[in-house]
């Protein structure tokens, strides 16, 4: 099959579950409304996705605190969906793991072909689910009662948990008595091992795997495993977990050092990353890998999501008031405004223009 | 016959283990007549320095709803999870082990626990309770 038309295929597919309503890009949203602090207020409820401005305001300090806000937003979910891609071979490389099949080699009609080739893809879009990107969470630290005439009851803490049926894990009391009288909820930590307990989740171990102690991370890393070692993360802790995000925010770190941003195309965790690097004001480097690529479409898609996760940069404000900007210009005012190693950025524009220049300039893109 | 929510002891030699059941009050725990099993406690703790507590509550509420009476011990280690208030005899013991503390050294507390694992034990096979006397 021609590579062109498979393309084509996956990008009319994606086009067509990104707009439909059954296949929305919602799941970032009831998730992230769910992953409040369990004690305290579920505050934030409806976030409206129309516009959230506020939730992509440039107060650093809101902004460290809660990139969760920013990566739900729909336009941010598109453009995320857009750059990852659609890489079927990828997607569907031979994985040994349990229950893995030998693969099947089937004689068909053109027809059939197709109609497979389309069920593949609306698959491999459900593969391609982003885990979500959000904010550390917020410890618990909730009395519940003070009794210190219980003192010397207990050497050791009494841990109680609800084993009701039908409670989301999240919404399950766990309460700790401690030795000197004081009845308490739980804390994430410790919530996190009880669960697993008596609600084991498969993929997960109790307490910190071995692999993801910092020196062993660092070996793995070394190794290129990061494609294992963020699926594996991702398996173990909770999206908020702060040993979540500090395991996903080294491997991103250690991608960006080496330049192999390609290694994670068309995975899900391509777009947890993008936005990470957006998100940090990091995406030079990545800008200049789309442009060596020639993916103009790439460089403007980001260009965009920059603008849109922080919409009071002075690049945004100059390209909201061009009236029909290219998407040179687009990316050029970025590199002149907003880019923090400013002469590679045009440099690579210059390189691009060039290319372009020298080739047939029906092969730019739209 | 009396339902009871109360203790049975599982596990083995040396590793008690409870389960929260739902039976008749005076029968064996082993006997298998078992109602329902609501929880767990495991009274030995962890590498963490915790005791386990499991228990169903809303198949709490309901057995409570049916008649059935939490025994002496269920009871009181709901009041320390904070579904009851504290029993009582919570704050006896715990008076009881402070003075015992200040008059002897450390290792005595874990002493008492044991002990009081076997009066569990012993108040679930329906006999008196010698031990705790004894302890005074």
């Amino acid at each position: 099959m021609a590579a062109s038309m498979k393309c084509a295929w996956a990008r009319c597919l994606s086009t067509i579950l990104l707009n439909s309503t059954k296949h929305r890009c919602q799941i970032s949203q009831p998730l992230y409304a769910s992953c409040s602090n369990i004690s305290g207020d579920s505050g934030e409820g409806g976030t409206d996705q129309t516009g959230q401005e506020a939730g992509l305001a440039d107060d650093t300090k809101k902004h460290r605190r809660d990139p969760g806000k920013a990566f739900t937003d729909v336009r941010v979910q598109k453009i995320l969906l857009r750059l990852t891609g659609l890489d079927l071979d990828k997607v569907y490389e031979y994985r040994a793991a349990k229950g893995a099949g030998v693969a099947k080699v089937a004689l068909m009609s053109d027809q059939q072909l197709k109609k497979v080739y389309e069920s593949a893809s609306y698959k491999a879009l459900r593969k391609l689910q982003m885990p979500p990107v959000l904010g550390a969470r917020e410890p618990i630290d909730e009395v519940l009662s003070e009794d210190p005439e219980l003192e010397g009851l207990n050497t050791s803490k009494l841990v109680f948990i609800d084993i009701s049926q039908r409670v989301p894990l999240k919404k399950r009391t766990i309460v700790v008595r401690e030795p000197n009288g004081t009845l308490r909820k739980a804390s994430w930590e410790e919530r996190d091992v009880t669960l697993q307990k008596y609600f084991p989740q498969s993929g997960r171990k109790i307490g910190l795997p071995r692999m993801f102690q910092q020196d062993n991370l660092e070996c793995m890393l070394d190794d290129g495993k990061h494609e294992y070692i963020l699926n594996r993360a991702c398996s173990q802790f909770e999206i908020d977990d702060p040993e979540y995000i500090r395991v996903t925010q080294r491997t991103y770190e250690h991608i960006h050092s080496n330049g192999k941003f390609e290694d994670l195309r068309s995975t899900r965790h391509f777009g947890p990353m993008i936005f990470y690097f957006t998100y940090y004001k990091k995406i030079d480097k990545l800008l200049v890998a789309f442009l060596e690529e020639e993916s103009l479409e790439d460089s403007v898609d980001l260009v965009k999501l920059y603008h849109i996760v922080h919409p009071s940069c002075k690049s945004a404000e100059k390209v909201a008031s061009m009236p029909d900007p290219t998407p040179l210009e687009i990316i050029g005012a970025f590199a002149e405004m907003d880019a923090t190693q400013k002469s590679l950025v045009q440099q690579a524009i210059q390189t691009y223009e060039k290319e372009c220049d020298s080739t047939d300039s029906t092969q730019l893109r739209r | 016959m009396a339902l009871a929510i109360r203790f049975a002891l599982f596990g083995c030699t040396n590793r008690p283990f409870f389960h929260i059941v739902v039976m008749e009050k005076r029968r064996a725990q082993r006997s298998g007549k078992i109602k329902e099993m609501i929880g767990s406690y495991d009274p030995m703790p962890n590498q963490d320095n915790q005791k386990l507590v499991a228990v169903d509550f809303q198949k709490l509420q309901k057995w409570l709803g049916f008649g059935a009476v939490p025994t002496k011990h269920v009871a009181e280690l709901l009041g320390l999870g904070g579904f009851y208030p504290i029993h009582p005899m919570s704050y006896i013991k715990a008076k009881r082990k402070r003075k015992l503390m200040e008059k002897q050294p450390a290792d005595m507390q874990a002493k008492e626990e044991t002990q009081e694992t076997a009066a569990i034990q012993v108040n679930e096979d329906t006999q008196p309770d010698s031990t705790e006397d004894a302890s005074q």
